[in-house]
């Protein structure tokens, strides 16, 4: 887009200046910041031994392929990527949903006592995740969930986390849309159907990558669900099924083939969900801004 | 339609009987992988068992019993038994790390063995064993694996110094220790004479508790109403630790996990470090690798460990487990060994506790590594299975590094942690 | 108007009801469940209610415990630097990538630490940390500086989990970051230029103020997150001295499932709640002080 200029505001050569400076630390911090992933990889194809090496290494010697191969005769791990997939999807789907719904509410509903229900909303996410781990196990033996996917799926469908977030970008979306709409006739559903839904693909986008990581990663409850329901096992409790208890190092290097399997649905949802980090909106043609 | 109907209750009458007439146990191992699947070789012929195959054949003699292995990992062992308790959540068998136990029994959670158990248990099994799985006098389960601590050194870092032979006494582990630093220009070390342990409880605890047992001192009276963390063995013990470090025989960035790669020449270790070392060392590994009876003090001594497997008060099937439990554990095969005395020694690696089972396996416990421990297991002294044990173990080793990095005296560290765990005992005993 | 209030009335409860009933099962009844708890000596292994009463003696012992107060302190530095570093530099990079070619590449780059497993990260850092020859050590050692033992230095200990956790957490601050300004109409930027604004007047004139609800929520939740930090500190400061390192997460954990003290761990937990409900009220109240009415919280 071409704007008019009245004088050469800037030099060529600053600009060169800070171009070059802008890659060099892009690139310096990217590099460091991809470091641990670069090397989970390298050492999947390695052999226990060069895990052991030191110094460290960096590159295997001859790539073991078969380190990949290897994992599936140990563990069943289409199960475990079956029971990941289904858990962390629905239960991104259903912090989505109800975060986007509540955010919304929140965020432009003017309803007795939002303020307030806000404000309790937050306080859910101040405990320590400690204290509801053996309350809610209790609650889930005491539904008969616990043979059953719902118990490792519900308890995290709705997160605080995600209806503030929700909030907090609804809120920057301008009343005069919906006011506007609501002259033509749209009630609330529609309103946040067609209208904020869409306006907010970038939040709904980073909070659907970081619930899916969050709760693909999670161990700690897993692993006391599943220990009685093994059909239930996700992802991680099943690598931690090729660590030995007192010789770490004799499967470490299966252990890194299976994170590299834990760790590609995690990229691709990612790369996933990068398309929709378009601009929010076009202002185009809207006055009174 | 009605004789349709008329079969299908039959069948469901005979079904529900027969399922009434089967039992299902559950037994939660802290073992993975091949521990529990087996080992296989490249034809995926079996080469060693795993637990699942000792489950399957008495599946297969005991036509109503099933078994299901539930593997938890051993870090998460004991919160698994705690948060699943409080749901009404039981496994039926357990493996019980000893010090664990105690609590589970001061609750009622374990079920008291069958009295003809407890007799075989005291004949049979190796008598620091026994003693490791007793709590307040009594035995609580069957014991499975002993653990105890020994002296490993690098033969290769000791000939190119001019050893011939690893230190007998800790004043003479010390002098070595020194004499094997190497230190770079900038005054970190490279090569470390000697590595302690730690990041752990046990790690730290055990050594220590070795080297007071080999004062012939003791943690606690023998009612548990007080440490004996003021004594002077207690101190000395502590003291001589110290020393290492004073005069630069290690230093608190030590560690024994670079023991594989040839950088640490002593360090104080457990059985279960041997397959570790074979994979650092490789083809060097039977000249590199030495072991040693810990280097006492006064006596030689060593402290060890129990794990033993008991079953839960609330199964409902406590007879049937026992009976597993029987078969497993104490029946002897045809080659006069245990079962789990067989997948202890081939393949898990630790030392089992029947006394066929030492006499019988020599290939797996005579071998350059396990064979000293096996021989140290008379000098070897049971940690005291005493309550809240991971707690007072924890303010101990808390204590011991406070005075390891030098920031607080052996006086200081070991009286703070008097008070500490003399403050826990009170509540419970 | 009554009625139409009315629906919205209705219609907003509408809206919150899933998160709401979600709420009463899996919030309020654990929170009741925990704080019952905090007054009795539990092992877990007895029904609760079998379980000694103890008044308030599990909070007097904890505010009384040099390592619980200890751990406070620790938490509370880790909190401040790490949240504040974070987001400055996360920000900073948003923007930068925003403004670069190919920012899908670079975004996944920067994110990689946090899809990277922590056993990844912790050994990688291990091997940075190291005091012979670490790498971190051998750029100190260009300046001539002596080396530093990262990891089992008690003096040192924190601030290297800090910037381990800093590292780490740059990645999640930035893409929620990369959102919000898309959500800024370039027109905004457009105008300004032409007024004759810098870059720095543009950023801090328009950007800034614009994401304001982002930063609070950054903010907010970064402390809240990193009140309640475990992992990082957990696995890597294993090997310090116990009293440089521990965060009240830590201390909460060890207390409920090794001390298998689960009542005196969840009455720490309730005062960890309230350490945190306080800090992120005064962050609330700061940021409603900023003057950004248009964009902050709204009062009905």
């Amino acid at each position: 887009m071409k704007v008019l200029r009245k004088k050469r505001r800037k030099y060529p050569v600053s600009r060169v200046i800070v171009t070059i400076a802008k890659y060099s630390i892009l690139c310096i911090g990217a590099f460091c910041m991809i470091l641990p992933f670069f090397w989970l990889f390298s050492a999947s194809l390695m052999t226990s031994q060069e895990l052991i090496a030191d110094p460290p290494r960096w590159i295997p010697e001859s790539p073991q392929w078969k380190n990949y191969m290897e994992i599936p005769r140990r563990i069943p791990i289409l199960r475990y990527y079956g029971n990941s997939l289904l858990i962390a999807g629905l239960g991104t789907f259903g912090v989505l949903f109800t975060g986007s719904l509540a955010g919304f509410a929140f965020a432009k509903i003017p309803f007795p006592g939002r303020k307030i229900l806000f404000r309790f909303v937050l306080s859910t996410m101040m405990f320590p995740v400690f204290i509801f781990l053996i309350p809610v196990f209790y609650l889930m033996k005491n539904l008969g969930w616990l043979d059953n996917h719902l118990s490792l799926i519900i308890p995290f469908a709705v997160s605080g986390y995600g209806i503030f977030l929700i909030r907090q970008f609804v809120m920057t979306i301008p009343d005069a849309l919906m006011d506007s709409a609501r002259i033509d006739g749209a009630g609330l559903w529609k309103i946040y159907l067609r209208i904020i839904l869409p306006m907010i693909k970038p939040a709904l986008a980073t909070l659907g990558t970081l619930t899916f990581i969050g709760q693909w990663n999670s161990f700690l409850w897993p692993m006391i669900v599943t220990s009685n329901a093994q059909h239930l096992m996700t992802l991680p409790v099943g690598v931690s099924r090729l660590t030995l208890a007192f010789s770490t190092t004799e499967t470490q290097h299966l252990v890194m083939a299976a994170l590299v399997y834990q760790v590609i649905p995690m990229v691709i949802v990612f790369l996933y969900l990068q398309k929709n980090y378009v601009k929010g909106f076009v202002m185009s043609g809207f006055g009174g801004i | 339609m009605k004789k349709a109907f008329l079969v299908a209750l039959v069948l469901m009458m005979v079904l529900s009987v027969i399922s009434l007439g089967s039992t299902k146990l559950v037994w939660a191992v802290h073992w993975s992988d091949f521990q529990v699947d087996g080992i296989f070789d490249e034809e995926e012929n079996l080469t060693v068992k795993g637990v699942q195959q000792y489950v399957d054949q008495y599946m297969k003699e005991n036509p109503t019993v099933e078994i299901e292995i539930q593997p938890v990992p051993f870090d998460d062992y004991l919160k698994r038994i705690l948060i699943s308790h409080t749901a009404g959540q039981y496994s039926d068998i357990y493996n019980l790390y000893s010090l664990w136990a105690v609590q589970l029994v001061d609750s009622y959670i374990l079920d008291a063995p069958p009295p003809a158990l407890i007799e075989t248990v005291r004949k049979d099994f190796v008598p620091v064993s026994v003693q490791g799985s007793t709590i307040e006098g009594k035995i609580w389960g069957v014991p499975m694996e002993i653990s105890n601590y020994a002296l490993i050194y690098n033969k290769k870092l000791f000939a190119e110094a001019g050893y011939q032979h690893p230190p007998k006494t800790w004043d003479e582990l010390i002098d070595m220790a020194v004499d094997l630093t190497k230190r770079n220009e900038d005054g970190t070390i490279h090569q470390y004479g000697f590595a302690f342990l730690s990041g752990w409880d046990s790690a730290v605890v055990h050594p220590y508790l070795s080297m007071l047992y080999s004062l012939e001192g003791r943690l606690f009276t023998d009612d548990f109403s007080r440490s004996l963390l003021d004594s002077p063995e207690a101190l000395l013990a502590l003291e001589k630790q110290l020393e290492l470090f004073k005069r630069g025989g290690t230093d608190t960035a030590g560690s024994v996990w670079a023991f594989p790669t040839g950088r640490v020449a002593m360090m104080i270790m457990a059985p279960w470090y041997e397959s570790s070392l074979k994979l650092g060392f490789r083809d060097d590994y039977e000249e590199t690798v030495g072991v040693a009876p810990f280097p006492y003090l006064t006596t030689p001594a060593n402290c060890g460990y129990t794990w033993f497997i008991g079953v839960d008060r609330n199964s409902r099937h406590k007879e049937e487990a026992w009976k597993f439990i029987q078969w497993m554990t104490i029946e002897l095969t045809e080659e006069g060994t245990t079962r789990m005395g067989e997948l202890m020694a081939r393949n898990i690696g630790s030392i089992p506790t029947h006394h066929a089972d030492l006499d019988e396996f020599p290939d797996e416990l005579n071998d350059l590594y396990t064979s000293v421990f096996v021989q140290e297991l008379e000098n070897t002294i049971s940690e005291p299975n005493v309550a809240q044990g991971q707690e007072i173990k924890v303010v101990l080793m808390r204590e011991i590094i406070e005075a390891w990095h030098g920031r607080k005296t052996p006086q200081q560290a070991l009286s703070a942690a008097k008070r500490e765990i003399d403050q826990i005992l009170r509540e419970f005993y | 108007m009554r009625r139409d209030m009315r629906l919205r009335a209705l219609s907003g409860y509408g809206f919150i009801s899933p998160a709401l009933i979600f709420y009463v099962f899996f919030f309020g009844f654990p929170v009741i469940f925990s704080f019952a708890a905090s007054f009795r000596r539990w092992n877990m292994l007895v029904p609760l209610f079998d379980a000694r009463f103890l008044g308030w003696d599990n909070f007097e012992f904890l505010l009384q415990n040099e390592m619980f107060l200890r751990s406070l302190l620790n938490t509370s530095l880790y909190a401040v630097i790490t949240v504040c570093a974070s987001l400055a530099i996360s920000l900073f990079l948003a923007v930068l990538i925003n403004s670069a070619r190919f920012p899908v590449l670079w975004r996944f780059l920067f994110f990689t630490p946090v899809v990277t497993p922590s056993v990844a990260i912790g050994t990688i850092w291990n091997y940075l940390y190291r005091p012979n020859n670490g790498l971190l050590n051998q750029i100190l050692g260009w300046f001539g500086i002596r080396p530093v033992y990262w990891l089992t230095d008690g003096n040192v200990v924190l601030f290297s989990v800090m910037l381990v956790a800093i590292w780490a957490g740059i990645g999640g601050s930035m893409l929620i970051f990369t959102a919000a300004l898309k959500n800024i109409p370039n027109d905004y930027y457009d105008a300004a230029k032409i007024d004759g604004a810098g870059i720095f007047r543009r950023f801090f004139s328009i950007t800034i103020p614009l994401i304001q609800p982002t930063l609070l929520f950054l903010m907010a939740t970064g402390m809240i997150g990193a009140w309640q930090v475990f992992d990082l500190p957990f696995i890597m400061g294993r090997n310090a001295p116990a009293m440089s390192i521990m965060t009240v997460s830590w201390y909460i954990y060890e207390t409920a499932f090794g001390s298998m003290r689960m009542g005196r761990a969840s009455a720490g937990a309730f005062l960890l709640f309230i350490i945190i409900f306080v800090i992120t009220l005064l962050i609330l109240r700061a940021f409603r002080k900023g003057g950004y009415e248009g964009f902050a919280e709204k009062e009905t």
